[in-house]
């Protein structure tokens, strides 16, 4: 997977939960969460959820703890496909 | 140092389907959120919906307490373990520290406030406001917190302005100097709140 490719998969599954329209249209690996997109906490859980049910992976919460951006998405994703 | 957290549980239950006993990933939501002992709390209470934002909120504001304190950022709510002394009263520890909160339940709402003292006097104020955008609705708490402020150490509103730090924790200031008051805001869903010592 291509790292664009990623970026749209993610795209995709944050969108349900974002509160900042502009930050979302702009959304690239700079992008965070919280500060940017302003998803809420809870909802955060949702996305580890789905990130997990796309890619087939298993989160841990060490994992989950640093998962508070676009760039650290894609950097556990890309591990825990690795491990695979 | 003070944190608060605001849960609509209308909001919630829409917002975030799985939180519910009948949702479809509800033990994965429940696995990544809670300790072991904090789901046998859930499971064990009356009203699970109610339990699970009230631990929740619980952890938000002992949160945001932490990183005031330590100014680092982090999502690991299993990290932070919850007691119950009462449906109101309880404590939250991150590592070694330790953070006493007070709840306020409704059936709209759960309101915690978290602070480091047992006994801490502090004020706040929760309310319900029309449903806005983002934005509007983070602007009109900042508005009733320093309106609440102006009045109560008698400032004249208009030198007033909040303004973020770095890590995203705001500060009041007061025409360019910044203000030594502790506070949080939270919102949630129809409801906001302000506490500050």
């Amino acid at each position: 997977m291509t790292k664009e490719e990623l970026i749209a998969k993610l795209k995709t599954i944050v969108q349900p939960y974002i509160q900042n329209e502009e930050a979302f249209n702009n959304l690239s690996e700079n992008t965070d969460f919280i500060n940017d997109l302003k998803i809420n906490s809870a909802n955060l859980v949702d996305v580890i959820l789905d990130v997990e049910d796309e890619f087939d992976i298993r989160i841990e919460n060490d994992d989950m703890e640093r998962m508070v951006s676009v760039k650290a998405a894609m950097d556990i994703v890309n591990e825990k496909l690795a491990e695979k | 140092m003070i944190g608060n957290d605001i849960v609509d549980l209308k909001q919630a239950a829409l917002d975030s389907p799985d939180s519910y006993p009948d949702g479809k990933r509800h033990l994965r939501f429940l696995e990544k959120v809670f300790t072991v002992k904090e789901q046998d709390l859930i499971i064990a209470s009356e009203d699970k919906h109610q339990t699970v934002w009230l631990l929740w909120s619980m952890k938000e504001a002992a949160y945001k307490v932490n990183v005031q304190q330590f100014g680092k950022r982090f999502f690991n709510p299993k990290r932070l373990e919850c007691e119950l002394v009462s449906n109101e009263k309880g404590m939250v520890k991150i590592d070694i520290e330790t953070y006493f909160t007070s709840s306020k339940i409704t059936e709209d709402y759960v309101y915690t406030v978290a602070t480091l003292k047992e006994e801490s006097s502090f004020k706040t104020h929760c309310f319900k406001a029309k449903k806005l955008n983002y934005k509007l609705q983070s602007e009109v708490l900042k508005q009733q917190f320093l309106k609440s402020v102006a009045k109560n150490k008698n400032y004249n509103l208009k030198t007033l302005k909040i303004k973020k730090s770095e890590v995203g924790v705001p500060k009041v200031y007061r025409d360019l100097k910044r203000l030594p008051i502790n506070f949080s805001l939270t919102h949630c869903g129809r409801f906001s709140g302000f506490v500050y010592l």
